[in-house]
């Protein structure tokens, strides 16, 4: 694929030299120390809120609620800051003309698409992984216990279903005009795709199982993924192959 | 190279009912400096985005370079510049250029040394800041350096000379004068001085169509003519209509400066019987000036109808 190294190396370093880092890390870095904070003082906070005759009683917060506190904000918060940061991963560049000076160079389409998800796709990886380190640590250091294997299996299995979201991104981005309508198509995807999830089979077969399979993975109960997963990396690369496919007869 | 670096036939291109390219036929000869002329609207940008594989035909043939106008082949003997250039605001110049180079997979010691003749070029070197802090004309001369890079074949320039300077405008078209023969420069614009200064061939496009396709000579020796710039004291309505049925004048209409502008048809009957009709009509003769056709008449007489005849200036 023509230009695809070099486009992905400036994709990167667009990354770590323009706000995209400095947001995407910081985000999930507040997320992931807040996360086992909140976890030790929410407790707290709803006893804080008894009144006369009314006694909230709260089982002591453990490891699981600041697993729990994690994979909820990276199920909601940080993917909503994924989708307004991808909204213009490809119209911005449509937009603003920058995507005249390469894609009239020997660089195919489909390596400019490519390079986009690689891209973002690692960056989103690395900056979890980061967090999620954080939450260990914060974890073992609150509450004097941290099991790897629940944390890394909800980490992991969200980063499937993130993946897969940022390739609905690219795909998005690639069929508009504005930034801020493929942020709003990602968001209509996000809505519909909770609105479906909630129906049983659904969750057992299809990528709508990585909606609620990382909480119930932080708890390390165990969940069957199996298929969930499967069908997610397909969906990934037919998202891909879509966004390929439109984008070589888009007009530019 | 093919005898014809772009060879277009039949290209038609619609966007919905608007019909913006009607049946384009062109060829532009390998070596040559051509200039593709047109006012606001008339399909030049449409045309270089076809021969770019930006936009696809609606029908029509186009090839460029032997190839596919879109076909990566093709993309590595091109450089273009668009109208507006637009680079990543957080890359500095040489950036770009390196980019650029990579992305045409030179050599890195090459494309080191092509970096700083080409940042000479534009008169960059030694510029730190990044692109997003740039003026518009450094832009446009980092424009040009980026379509230079890969050493074209064939270069494609959409008003390459709009945001210099008369000192840039002179510096890009003393280059691109000195392409000629060693790449084919396919040139895009609304400034006719400059088409007139550097082009051998020149093709005029309105709302498009192809008006004229013609070496530059040729076409200033079929459809311009001389011209008389005449200004007059007092009403001149009648004395216009008197000069229009004269047998020795063609159009005649309105100028900018308020006089009149007459397309002659005998230059020598002008001199001899204009000053006579403007005394017969009791006027005053302000100016009379006899000029040269020049590349701007033949757009003019081909592109714009004739405007509707007023008074000439009165002059207190």
């Amino acid at each position: 694929m023509n230009g695809l190294s070099t486009f992905l190396g400036k994709e990167v370093a667009e990354f770590l030299r323009t706000w995209r880092v400095w947001v995407l890390v910081g985000i999930i870095v507040v997320m992931a120390v807040s996360s086992p904070v909140m976890a030790r003082l929410t407790p707290l906070l709803l006893s804080s809120l008894e009144t006369s005759g009314i006694t909230i009683t709260v089982p002591d917060p453990t490891w699981r609620d600041s697993y729990l506190q994690w994979a909820g904000n990276l199920g909601e918060l940080v993917l909503f800051a994924l989708i307004v940061m991808l909204g213009g991963v490809v119209a911005g560049e449509l937009k603003s003309g920058t995507a005249l000076l390469v894609l009239t160079k020997p660089l195919t389409r489909p390596a400019f698409l490519l390079a986009k998800f690689l891209a973002n796709a690692g960056f989103v990886i690395a900056a979890t992984v980061i967090g999620a380190v954080v939450t260990w640590v914060g974890t073992l250091w609150l509450f004097g216990e941290a099991p790897v294997r629940p944390l890394v299996a909800s980490t992991a299995a969200w980063l499937v279903w993130a993946v897969c979201f940022i390739a609905v991104m690219v795909l998005v981005s690639s069929l508009v005009a504005q930034p801020l309508a493929g942020a709003g198509l990602g968001f209509g995807v996000y809505v519909l795709v909770s609105l479906v999830g909630v129906w049983g089979p659904a969750r057992r077969w299809s990528p709508l199982g990585l909606l609620n399979g990382p909480t119930s993975l932080a708890t390390g109960e165990p969940v069957a993924l199996t298929w969930p997963i499967v069908t997610t990396v397909l969906l990934t690369a037919a998202l891909l192959a879509t966004a390929v496919v439109t984008f070589r007869r888009r007009e530019l | 190279m093919a005898d014809a670096a772009i060879s277009i036939r039949g290209l038609t291109k619609h966007y919905g009912s608007t019909v913006a390219l009607d049946g384009v036929d062109l060829d532009v000869p390998t070596g040559s400096v051509f200039g593709f002329l047109g006012p606001n609207g008339a399909g030049k940008t449409t045309t270089l985005r076809v021969l770019l594989g930006l936009t696809t035909a609606s029908s029509g043939e186009v090839s460029v370079l032997g190839g596919r106008a879109s076909s990566i082949d093709v993309r590595r003997c091109l450089g273009y510049l668009p109208d507006v250039p637009e680079f990543y605001p957080w890359m500095t110049g040489r950036e770009v250029l390196r980019l650029s180079g990579r992305l045409f997979d030179l050599d890195a010691s090459v494309l080191d040394a092509r970096i700083e003749a080409l940042l000479d070029l534009a008169g960059l070197t030694g510029v730190k800041q990044k692109v997003g802090g740039y003026s518009r004309g450094m832009r446009q001369r980092l424009g040009i350096a980026q379509a230079l890079v890969n050493g074209p074949d064939l270069l494609l320039l959409d008003e390459p000379t709009s945001a210099l300077d008369p000192i840039g405008r002179k510096d890009v078209l003393d280059m691109v004068a000195g392409l000629r023969g060693r790449a084919t420069v396919f040139f895009s614009t609304h400034i006719l001085a400059d088409v007139e200064r550097v082009c051998d061939q020149v093709a005029i496009l309105d709302h498009g169509r192809v008006l004229e396709h013609a070496p530059l000579d040729d076409l200033k020796a079929r459809h311009s003519r001389a011209h008389l710039a005449l200004e007059v004291t007092g009403d001149a309505t009648a004395f216009t209509e008197a000069l229009r049925a004269q047998p020795w004048t063609g159009s005649v209409r309105p100028d900018v400066s308020g006089g009149l502008r007459v397309d002659l048809v005998d230059a020598d009957a002008a001199r001899l019987l204009a000053p006579r009709l403007v005394a017969d009509f009791g006027l005053g003769l302000v100016r009379f000036e006899i000029a040269e056709a020049s590349l701007e008449d033949v757009f003019l007489a081909l592109v714009l109808p004739t405007a509707p005849i007023t008074s000439g200036r009165a002059v207190a």
